[in-house]
């Protein structure tokens, strides 16, 4: 077994794991072990600006937010290629130029289909 | 701005019936307020707003003020018949009936009423302030007054502090809910007969009325450890 | 078992550090008292003036402020308590993880201040919750509200884990639940809570 050529990576993906878990495992011992325990019914309630909650915390959101989010996502990693590009942006030649301006371009087609769509209005 | 007396006739003359009285203010200001009659008030007060020369546009103030039941003396000159024993012309004894006049003081109790006062301005004339009044039938059970909340928006609030503190109950008002106590509570706390809760601590202090209330609250303290 | 005070200077003079389990948890405590981020009236303009560069709370591990009353240690009742506001602050402290502490700060958190005669103010906030420090003052400066921490560092300084005078928290048989006053039809009921404010306080309903 030890042959393997896989033990290794066996080994790793297991030290991996406990130095993850181990931290929480202490945490979760220190806790039990240390922390002092005084529930009551107030101090379980849900936590509103100290008055009394109404309704379930458990609320739908509208699938409309996530569109938005993920557009927002898009143009947030759009400025991650165009930082570096904006660095270099005086040694580059003709072709990069026109490359950069087509994959912003495309970017900015698939925002005005949004728009037209209707995503970025709130209603 | 027109005086008093102008605006209540040119009221007069919009608002047949309006049945508008100048309340005379004595001090240096003389702020003489109208004192209006509920049951025309809110014709007159959209008068107020949208007649040209006058245009009221801004409600700056509404207050409610208390007024208890008013004892009143006062002295009041009473004719009597009194039967007297006159010397007569041949020097008997002769009973007379003979008018006499005294002066008796009576007592007179005048109902307390709740009152609000409106502070009124224009912005668009640059004047103001007209204070207009209005008064309920007690303090009890009648303590219904016109909402000007559709004239001037921004008296709504303000009714609400009124209805919270006085307990007038605007009708019209669009959303008469307490504004500053809780919805529970059941006082109105600025009139004048409101009993505040005994949970006081006392101090050395300089004000008569809280040594009083001192004293109450030791008297009643030992009166209940007894 | 303890080493002499003594000693421990001795020892620490000479490179040697010394410490109690008990020391070493009440350090870490009191320099990481996280205050609950809320405040009442102007007494929390101070209280902000006090986390501001030139008071600084940082200083002594305070500087966060929590909007959450399950990751605030300390609750600085900074202004007048209304009535109305009373058991929305009762209520946030009980929804406190332990340990916790309150700072009441300025006149009005202490009796009620220049509005203590007044219908709807609640005569000092402990006659509901217990509170470690007072701060008098109209509104205090932010050294006092500084002072305060200090003082409040001590309290914890000195605190013992087991025994008599060992915190509320360690102790399994005391209670750590404060009851929320209701807002009745003429005052808060009940007026006070006889756990923590000793005096009677007749309320109005047993006057009528």
């Amino acid at each position: 077994m030890a042959s393997s050529p896989y033990f290794s990576l066996a080994v790793l993906f297991v030290a991996a794991l406990l130095f993850g878990l181990a931290p929480l495992g202490l945490a979760w011992m220190w806790a039990r072990l240390f922390s002092p325990r005084k529930p009551n019914a107030i101090k379980n309630s849900i936590y509103e600006c100290g008055l009394v909650s109404k309704g379930d915390a458990w609320v739908q959101f509208r699938s409309a937010y996530y569109l938005y989010a993920i557009i927002f996502l898009i143009f947030d990693v759009e400025a991650v290629f165009l930082l570096p590009f904006a660095v270099a942006f005086t040694g580059l030649g003709v072709a990069a130029c026109v490359s950069m301006l087509i994959f912003v371009l495309m970017l900015v087609e698939g925002l005005a289909w949004a728009w037209a769509k209707g995503i970025l209005t709130w209603a | 701005m027109q005086r008093a007396e102008e605006i209540k006739a040119a009221i007069e003359a919009a608002v047949p019936g309006a049945g508008v009285t100048v309340v005379p203010n004595p001090s240096p200001s003389a702020q003489h307020a109208l004192r209006l009659e509920p049951a025309h008030a809110v014709a007159v007060a959209t008068f107020l707003r949208d007649a040209p020369g006058l245009a009221f546009d801004y409600l700056s103030n509404v207050t409610g003020v208390d007024w208890l039941d008013k004892e009143i003396a006062e002295k009041v000159k009473v004719t009597r018949q009194v039967t007297k024993t006159v010397d007569g012309p041949d020097g008997a004894k002769v009973d007379q009936i003979v008018d006499e006049t005294a002066e008796e003081t009576r007592k007179r109790v005048e109902p307390g009423y709740l009152e609000t006062v409106y502070h009124l301005y224009s912005v668009a004339l640059h004047h103001g302030p007209l204070v207009l009044r209005m008064r309920t039938v007690n303090r009890t059970d009648q303590i219904q007054l016109p909402s000007f909340t559709p004239v001037w928006r921004g008296a709504e609030f303000q009714e609400r502090e009124v209805f919270d503190l006085y307990g007038i109950v605007f009708t019209g008002h669009p959303d008469l809910r307490r504004i500053l106590m809780w919805d529970e509570f059941k006082d109105h706390p600025m009139r004048k007969d409101y009993v505040e809760p005994d949970d006081y601590e006392y101090e050395p202090t300089a004000h008569d009325a809280v040594l009083k209330r001192a004293q109450e609250h030791s008297a009643a303290a030992e009166g209940n450890r007894e | 078992m303890a080493v002499e005070k003594e000693l421990k200077i001795e020892l620490g003079k000479q490179g040697i550090f010394v410490t109690t389990i008990e020391e070493l948890y009440n350090w870490g405590r009191r320099s990481s008292v996280w205050p609950m981020q809320f405040g009442l009236a102007c007494c929390a303009i101070e209280m902000i003036a006090t986390t501001m560069a030139r008071y600084d709370l940082a200083r002594f591990g305070a500087e966060v402020f929590r909007p959450s009353p399950r990751q605030a240690d300390l609750m600085i009742v900074s202004g007048t308590v209304t009535k109305k506001m009373a058991p929305q602050v009762v209520r946030l402290y009980n929804q406190m993880a332990e340990p916790k502490y309150v700072i009441a700060m300025g006149a009005c958190a202490i009796s009620g201040g220049p509005f203590k005669q007044g219908y709807n103010v609640l005569k000092g906030i402990d006659r509901y919750i217990p509170v470690d420090v007072h701060i008098p003052g109209c509104p205090p400066r932010p050294e006092a509200l500084i002072q305060a921490f200090m003082t409040l560092q001590k309290k914890i300084d000195g605190q013992p884990l087991t025994g008599e005078g060992r915190p509320r928290y360690l102790d399994a048989d005391a209670q750590c639940e404060f009851p929320v006053p209701e807002q009745g039809a003429h005052d808060l009921e009940p007026p006070s809570n006889r756990g923590v404010w000793p005096v009677e306080i007749q309320g109005r309903g047993s006057r009528d």
